[in-house]
């Protein structure tokens, strides 16, 4: 530490505290006492650190945990399949219109019930007559057959 | 009248220059909207803060949700309108000396000998932190004791006055200036190493 005393307004001067012609004098300062000058150049390299290292973070997807626990409304996302679901169905409703009459849906050439993993998978295919019950909940876009109460009831 | 006044302060919009001191008020009077602003605002800092102090990165993740929930619950406490910073890292810092004490993975840290010599000075403008220098800083952070570590990262890295380090901490102002001296040599004395040389 600098023993003219001076750190805590070296300090300001490292951090951009201090005003500017405080700075500037401790700054000449610093030129002519050897003490000073390596306070300021030891502040000025940890500042430095500091800052870069600052910024760095990822945090924004802590918000639904606060919100959860405070009892805050957290905002409303959709699962990152379903997304992925609904834009892949999106652009195949677009390719389909070009090569295809009205598409149904069927994942990849077998008629089971998809799975949740299926809802990642790219090869969604549209055929002319497959319900729209087969899409998972939640995905959205408009079905143009009805869904017979009975299934809604049973979800 | 004052509901009024309180639904004319709650249009008003929220923009980076509102201050804190606003934003806590109007939080205080149940806007979420001026909490949400708050922890947007300061989420960052905490994170870093709670990473340094667990060195972990999913206690310290866990640890911001719990210090920005216990803010949110205290916070028609906090008097002191325009210090919310330096509060809320003082819960913060709570909240990870609790998590460590659950995990009980810290052994008492030891009074560590500070090194007294004088040590030659880096270039600052030469200082890059790349991902070589980051791990050592990080280890030369690790090596000081977890309060003296609370301390120097309030005022080097999250810019608390000396004053409000000490009633975040509940210290007393020699102390404060004593522990970040110390812990200022400590770091010193491990990164030295690994900076180039003195500024001509
Ligand atoms: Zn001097």
């Amino acid at each position: 530490m600098s023993r003219c005393g001076r750190t805590q307004q070296l300090e300001a001067v490292a951090t951009g505290e201090a005003p500017v012609a405080l700075a500037t004098e401790l700054r000449a300062h610093a030129q002519h006492c050897a003490l000073c000058r390596h306070e300021l150049n030891w502040l000025e390299s940890e500042t430095a650190m500091f800052r870069q290292r600052a910024g760095r973070d990822e945090v924004a997807h802590l918000w639904a945990g606060v919100a959860s626990r405070s009892g805050l409304e957290a905002p409303r996302r959709w699962p990152r399949a379903l997304v992925a679901m609904a834009a892949a169905a999106a652009l195949l409703v677009l390719v389909g219109r070009v090569e295809s009459p009205v598409p149904s849906l069927a994942v990849a050439g077998t008629s089971e019930a998809m799975e949740s993993d299926a809802l990642m998978s790219p090869t969604l295919f549209f055929e002319a007559g497959a319900p729209c019950s087969k899409l998972p909940l939640g995905v959205g876009f408009q079905c143009s057959q009805p869904v017979p109460a009975s299934f809604l009831a049973s979800r | 009248m004052t509901a009024v006044l309180q639904l004319l302060k709650r249009t008003q919009p929220i923009t980076p220059e509102t201050p804190d001191e606003a934003l806590v008020r109007r939080a205080q009077a149940g806007e979420s909207a001026a909490f949400k602003a708050l922890f947007e605002r300061h989420v960052v800092a905490v994170r870093r803060f709670l990473r340094d102090l667990l060195r972990q990165s999913d206690l310290a993740d866990d640890a911001t949700q719990e210090t920005f929930a216990r803010a949110h619950a205290q916070l028609v406490k906090l008097t002191d309108h325009d210090r919310f910073k330096p509060w809320l890292l003082g819960i913060a810092r709570n909240v990870a000396f609790e998590a460590r004490r659950v995990r009980q993975h810290d052994v008492l840290e030891e009074e560590d000998d500070v090194p007294d010599a004088v040590i030659p000075s880096p270039n600052p403008e030469s200082v890059l932190l790349d991902a070589e220098l980051e791990k050592h800083f990080t280890e030369a952070l690790s090596v000081l004791s977890a309060n003296r570590r609370a301390a120097l990262l309030m005022r080097l890295d999250h810019g608390l006055a000396y004053e409000e380090i000490a009633a975040a901490l509940g210290w007393s102002l020699a102390t404060v200036k004593n522990e970040i001296h110390r812990a200022r040599l400590k770091l010193r004395a491990h990164l030295l190493p690994h900076l180039t040389g003195e500024r001509p």
